[in-house]
């Protein structure tokens, strides 16, 4: 699988403090990549660099097989949605649109066309011929989405797409994204919504403080970091499931009752395995309904690598989006 | 289409499509004929009742009541019906001025006693008389005093007459095609016009490009634009798209002038311009050239300014406040305009004239008014032009960082790094 997006090495000072400190990452053709990281992690200023609106003190850049710094051209292949943003506020709903598809190389006659049918998809069409200032928020973000991919870009750039949506177009923003991704398109993406990128992504790449924390595939990241905790669900209440599943016995380090008393979260100590634990479950005589072995999700995953990091930071109106 | 002619487009667009400019298009025509208007026609052509309080030696006040009677062969010229009173002004005094308060009378003038040693004869009216009552009024009491002293000096009534018939001055510009036309007010009113107009276009156009800068940073569609298009074209191209608009707003105007020029005879009947003054309206194509010149750079120049105050302040307020120091050296040859106008080859003129911020209204004002050296023409051309080079490079760099950054605005020592950085 051949990259849209490599970086090598990149490095950004600003006077008094590194905000990217010798980043790279690699994000495969036709995937959803998320960046993840708290806030002041160097998300933006990376993304930032990757479109050539900064400029880089060090590495190398690769988009769509070229340096953004050197061929400008291949920005037209891109869609770049960034953290800040609006729209001509005086100018019509479908002339704003034409506009943006035209600066990236569409011809404005099949702006409009395919700015009509953008508009209609999005349940907009009786609102083309008004003022940008005319519409709702939600309506606005609408048409800042349909600017960002109506020249059809083989890679989709996203500064913290779902900050500021409201529900609706949260959902609205995931079908755009999905629909992209079943396209063929790349999107390469940055969030500090682990649910968000849980759901979505297919690689994430975690930093902090300008540094890679890990990357990977986001199941190679969850396989190699999966604890050793196990949830068992049993039909009923019964005293042998108590004397069985009690910690310190050389195969629980703890064991917390979920729900009402017949589910149970394990961990295990050092040395026992999956193995351990069944053949301690099959001493209780109560059918199981559920014996799986937990998965950490990506949130848990995130605190755990990036400590101390992300709690105090995380910014409330997004936290759980 | 490349991203600047887009820029260009949308620039000039939004300004072009905007109430504002329909209706000043219509206002400035309105305004500059009725200052035409108020300048070709004075204050003659009246009808006066006015009494002489006549208390002059011999027959000074016939002889001047009979001079400010005759009709006058020029347009211009009022009319007097005067009523002589001999007595006294001390008791005559109170009943005048009610008169003149109850407009039964315009005026009352007084021919003191000794008006032949020298004493200043008064004119007493609701108001200060304009410079034709004033002309009339001193010419037929000089002429009266001088025709007494004359006669008592020996000469014949008739002699004196002939002696003592006033000259009129007629004054026209000299250039290099040789006389051309115009009045002394018209040719003010011309360099005025040209000068007010590049003032006010520039500036107009100017803050409306602070203003698109603004707009495109607190609507936060900066970041979008530069990801599609650098900084350096959206600069030129906001440029270029307020001062094209600026240009057609200029050329619907001067087609305006065009016609009128046309029509000079009608405006000659109908408000009685004089046909000298509007030979003022025949620019050259090399002066009009000259104008558009001046106009281009300096708006460049001012511009440039504009837009990188618009990427460094955070807020209308904030922008108000540093605007006028860049309005400052568009306001100096506005506010020496007499100096300029009047005397365009002095030293005033000449060095308004070649600093690149005072230039692009000095010296078109100095064209207007006079025949200027081709040579101090092309050196001011030169010095605006290469400023207009090293302030776009250095707001050009300002713009770059100013437009992508957000919150307080910056100081004196981050601009700096700005311009070192970018």
């Amino acid at each position: 699988m051949t990259d849209a997006i490599r970086i090598d090495d990149i490095s950004k000072r600003y006077a008094g403090h590194v905000a990217v400190d010798r980043l790279s990452l690699a994000v495969p053709a036709g995937t959803i990549y998320g960046i993840l990281g708290p806030n002041g992690a160097g998300k933006s200023t990376t993304l930032r660099m990757i479109m050539n609106i900064i400029g880089r003190d060090s590495g190398s850049i690769s988009m769509l097989g070229a340096d953004p710094a050197a061929d400008r051209k291949v920005l037209r292949r891109v869609g770049y949605l960034p953290e800040e943003r609006g729209l001509y506020k005086k100018m019509k709903v479908l002339d704003v649109i034409v506009f943006f598809a035209a600066l990236k190389g569409v011809p404005e006659a099949q702006g409009r066309t395919q700015g009509r049918e953008w508009l209609e998809r999005m349940g907009l069409s009786e609102w083309e011929n008004a003022r940008v200032e005319t519409l709702s928020k939600g309506m606005q973000q609408k048409v800042q989405f349909i600017t960002t991919i109506l020249h059809r870009p083989d890679l989709l750039i996203l500064d913290e797409p779902a900050s500021g949506l409201d529900p609706v177009n949260q959902e609205v923003l995931r079908d755009t994204i999905l629909g992209a991704r079943s396209e063929g398109r790349t999107v390469l993406f940055s969030t500090h919504n682990m649910d968000q990128a849980e759901q979505l992504c297919e690689h994430v790449c975690i930093i902090a403080e300008g540094r890679k924390v890990l990357d990977g595939n986001l199941r190679e990241v969850k396989r190699s970091h999966m604890g050793n905790r196990y949830e068992v669900e049993f039909e009923r209440e019964s005293p042998a499931i108590q004397e069985q599943l009690r910690p310190g016995n050389g195969t629980f380090t703890t064991v917390t009752a979920l729900r009402d008393g017949t589910a149970f979260e394990l961990e295990l100590s050092r040395g026992a395995d999956t193995h351990t634990v069944l053949g301690v479950l099959s001493r209780i005589d109560v059918p199981i309904l559920r014996f799986a072995r937990v998965q950490p999700s990506l949130h848990e995953i995130f605190v755990q690598r990036v400590t101390g990091a992300v709690t105090p930071h995380r910014r409330p109106e997004e936290a759980h989006v | 289409m490349s991203e600047t002619m887009l820029i260009i487009k949308r620039e000039f667009r939004s300004r072009v499509q905007s109430k504002m400019f329909v209706v000043g298009t219509i206002i400035f025509p309105v305004f500059l004929v009725a200052l035409l208007l108020i300048s070709g026609s004075s204050d003659g052509g009246k009808h006066l009742r006015v009494a002489v309080v006549d208390q002059a030696p011999s027959t000074v006040g016939e002889r001047f009541i009979q001079l400010l009677s005759v009709p006058r062969a020029d347009s211009e010229g009022n009319t007097y019906t005067v009523d002589r009173i001999a007595a006294p002004l001390e008791g005559v005094r109170d009943s005048l001025n009610r008169l003149v308060a109850q407009k039964a009378l315009d005026a009352y003038i007084v021919l003191p006693s000794n008006i032949l040693e020298g004493d200043s004869v008064l004119y007493r009216a609701r108001s200060i008389p304009g410079a034709q009552i004033r002309t009339e009024v001193r010419q037929a009491a000089s002429r009266a005093v001088q025709g007494e002293r004359l006669e008592a000096a020996g000469l014949r009534a008739e002699q004196v007459a002939a002696l003592v018939q006033p000259v009129s001055l007629s004054s026209t510009r000299v250039t290099a095609q040789g006389e051309q036309g115009g009045t002394d007010a018209s040719v003010f009113i011309f360099a005025y016009v040209v000068a007010f107009l590049i003032y006010f276009m520039t500036l107009f156009y100017g803050i409306s490009v602070l203003r698109s800068v603004l707009e495109e940073k607190t609507n936060r569609i900066s970041e979008l634009m530069v990801s599609s298009v650098n900084a350096q074209s959206l600069m030129i191209g906001k440029v270029i798209g307020g001062g094209s608009a600026a240009i057609l707003q200029v050329a619907i105007w001067a087609a305006f002038v065009a016609i009128a020029a046309t029509q000079s005879s009608f405006l000659t009947q109908r408000f009685g311009i004089s046909a000298q003054a509007l030979q003022v309206l025949h620019i050259a194509p090399a002066t009009g050239g000259l104008f558009l010149l001046y106009f281009i750079l300096g708006f460049f120049l001012f511009a440039a300014v504009f837009a990188a105050m618009g990427a460094a302040v955070t807020s209308e307020q904030e922008a108000q406040s540093l605007q006028m120091a860049a309005i400052l050296p568009l306001i100096i040859p506005l506010m020496l305009i007499g100096s300029i106008a009047t005397d365009p080859l002095g030293t005033k003129a000449t060095v308004l004239g070649l600093v690149p911020f005072t230039s692009p209204i000095a010296m078109p004002m100095r064209i207007a008014a006079a025949a200027i050296p081709p040579a101090q023409i092309a050196l001011s051309v030169v010095l605006l032009a290469l400023s207009v080079v090293a302030v776009s490079w250095v707001a050009g760099k300002i713009y770059r960082v100013g437009i992508l950054s957000t919150g307080k605005r910056p100081s004196f020592q981050e601009l700096m790094r700005w311009i070192r950085t970018a």
